[in-house]
């Protein structure tokens, strides 16, 4: 659904030429959800803004449904939706409704469309009861139910997302994460950013990151999660084990580090997962509180991918 | 283009509706001035006008007031949205950018012209007075209107690539005044003809000034030309200059800065 190529941005500044974007290259397919992580300044925000057209990129080609859209930003605008960062999106002065009527227009709709549109979205966001408040009196969180609303009028089968949870509850994080679920299910292809990595793993089916401008990785979240796991298992004892029991485990071929006397962190000579009934089997009959495979999560992924990044400069 | 047109229009009825008291103060600010040219018609006839009847004072001031917001509307609008942030979801719709401003600006003419006739009306029928005018001078109060609305768009190009612009607003509504009373009709000859081409809205006026007058006009043919010349050469200017503006500040990445 999106094809980012090559895409390359510099922007002039005082100090000279920064590289916002250097050469990311990248697609959503249909249905599919794509975080896009970095740290602050990394070009996420420009790089969206690249492909809906409000940036004009210096090189690299946006391609979304099959048409080239690169410096056309009407024909871009036409095939995509964007809660955009930091910016308001919404008419104050207007209600909720009047807002998605008016945006709904502006993207082509009648206004009778606009209007069955408006209603059905606010209540997929539970804003039902607040349709005819105008937008000023309304929450930070409802602002931003209502800014994805706008952005889903017209029906786009791309959505770009710029920190769509930021500064949310958990209860409004929970409706956009499910609407950001449901878009999916219903063949919309979503590029989000955001610094949330939980958010991210529970919504992402690819990821990419990047830093300074660069990409760093990308990949299905799960293999990348897996690729980041370590073979290490953590096993949890309520008393500490005796010293023979832990020899027969180093006996195994298997090595051992304790962070606690009660918490053990083994390492098998071979990763295979029934490798840990060998294990158990040393350790009978002690009282065993937790067994846990390490299972990398987002936080660890882009803590280790940044660290890498750091050690190539 | 009916789809964008019907959203403005909502847009701008709603707003009329929501904040009365703009469209209240705006009406007893135009009765104010018609019942003064009204009533005190019989002072203006006299003097700095001579030969412009009521019908003409009126239509003048009627085509300064649009002028005014033509050249204007645009150039505040933007800055308006990129201080609200609005204006980054704006250019995200599928339309030109001028596309969308022009229409916006349109619907505040639109907006302006509805209070105005609504009190002429009330006031004619309230004294009885006569408004005589050639339909005519329709032609040349909307060429002056068009060639300012290449001002305007002028001015949502500098807007766009610079955002503050509340100290060019001002010296704006000094440069018209400058540059309508301008007597270019007065002037011959090739300096004339140049002068008129190049400087906006003074043939254009000189050509309304011409139909409102008591005095059957005798406008020359030439006139008209050049008025709709100039009207084509600075519309068209400015058209492209904001659609410059518009590549240009999706360039430098700065559609949405303030
Ligand atoms: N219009 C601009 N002019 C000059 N520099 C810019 C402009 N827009 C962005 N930059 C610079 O480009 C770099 C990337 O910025 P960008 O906003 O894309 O980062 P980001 O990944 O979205 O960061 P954050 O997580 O803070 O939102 C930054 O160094 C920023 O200062
Ligand atoms: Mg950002």
């Amino acid at each position: 659904m999106l094809m980012a190529n090559g895409l390359v941005k510099r922007f002039r500044t005082r100090t000279g030429l920064t590289t916002a974007v250097d050469n990311i290259t990248m697609s959503v397919a249909a249905g599919e959800v794509l975080a896009f992580l970095g740290p602050n300044g990394a070009g996420k925000t420009t790089t969206i803004k690249m492909v809906a057209g409000l940036i004009r990129p210096d090189r690299g080609q946006v391609v979304v449904h099959n048409m080239d859209v690169t410096g056309r930003p009407a024909l871009a605008a036409a095939r995509l939706g964007a809660v955009l960062e930091g910016s308001r999106n919404l008419y104050w002065r207007l209600t909720c409704l009047e807002n998605l009527i008016y945006w709904g227009t502006l993207r082509r709709l009648s206004p009778s469309e606009a209007r069955s549109r408006a209603v059905e979205l606010l209540r997929l966001v539970d804003l039902e009861q607040c349709q005819h408040n105008t937008v000023q009196t309304l929450s930070r969180g409802m602002q931003q139910k209502l800014a994805l609303c706008q952005a889903l009028m017209h029906q786009p089968k791309l959505v770009l997302l710029d920190e769509p949870t930021l500064g949310l509850d958990l209860v409004s994080a929970q409706v956009i994460k499910a609407m950001v679920r449901r878009l999916a299910g219903d063949g919309v292809a979503i590029l989000l950013t955001t610094h949330q990595m939980d958010v991210a793993q529970q919504l992402a089916d690819r990821l990419a990151i990047i830093r300074s401008g660069k990409l760093m990785l990308t990949g299905k979240t799960a293999e990348v999660l897996a690729r980041y796991s370590r073979p290490v298992w953590r096993i949890a004892v309520s008393h500490p084990l005796p010293a023979d029991r832990l020899a027969a485990v180093r006996d195994l071929g298997w090595s051992i580090e304790q962070p606690t006397p009660a918490d053990l962190l083994v390492t098998p000579p071979a990763d295979d997962p029934t490798v840990i009934y060998r294990l158990l089997d040393v350790l009978r009959p002690q009282p065993i509180r937790l067994v846990q495979r390490h299972q990398a999560d987002l936080a660890e992924v882009f803590r280790q991918v940044m660290a890498e990044g750091e050690a190539l400069l | 283009m009916t789809s964008l047109l019907v959203a403005e229009w909502r847009r701008t009825v709603i707003d009329l509706v929501r904040y009365p008291l703009e469209t209240v103060s705006m009406t007893v600010v135009m009765f104010a001035v018609f019942a003064g040219m009204f009533f005190g018609a019989h002072y203006l006839t006299a003097a700095p006008f001579g030969g412009v009847n009521l019908a003409g004072v009126v239509i003048g001031y009627t085509v300064w007031t649009l002028v005014m917001s033509a050249a204007g509307f645009m150039g505040s609008s933007i800055q308006n949205e990129a201080q609200n942030g609005t204006l980054e979801q704006v250019m995200l719709a599928p339309w030109l950018t001028v596309q969308i401003f022009l229409v916006r600006s349109l619907m505040d003419v639109v907006e302006m012209l509805i209070p105005i006739l609504a009190v002429l009306a009330g006031l004619v029928l309230l004294s009885g007075a006569q408004l005589h005018w050639r339909p005519l001078a329709l032609l040349p109060a909307m060429m002056t209107v068009v060639t300012a609305w290449g001002i305007g768009l002028m001015m949502a190009a500098l807007a766009l690539l610079f955002k503050r612009m509340s100290q060019m607003q001002m010296m704006l509504q000094f440069a018209l005044l400058f540059v309508i009373m301008v007597p270019v009709a007065a002037m011959q000859g090739v300096v004339g003809a140049v002068l008129g081409l190049l400087a906006p809205l003074t043939v254009q006026v000189s050509v309304l000034h011409a139909t409102l007058s008591v005095a059957v006009p005798g406008i020359s043919a030439n006139l008209w030309w050049e008025a709709a010349a100039d009207m084509a050469l600075w519309f068209g200017a400015g058209y492209w200059l904001l659609r410059a503006a518009d590549t240009l500040a999706r360039r430098r990445g700065i559609v949405g800065h303030y």
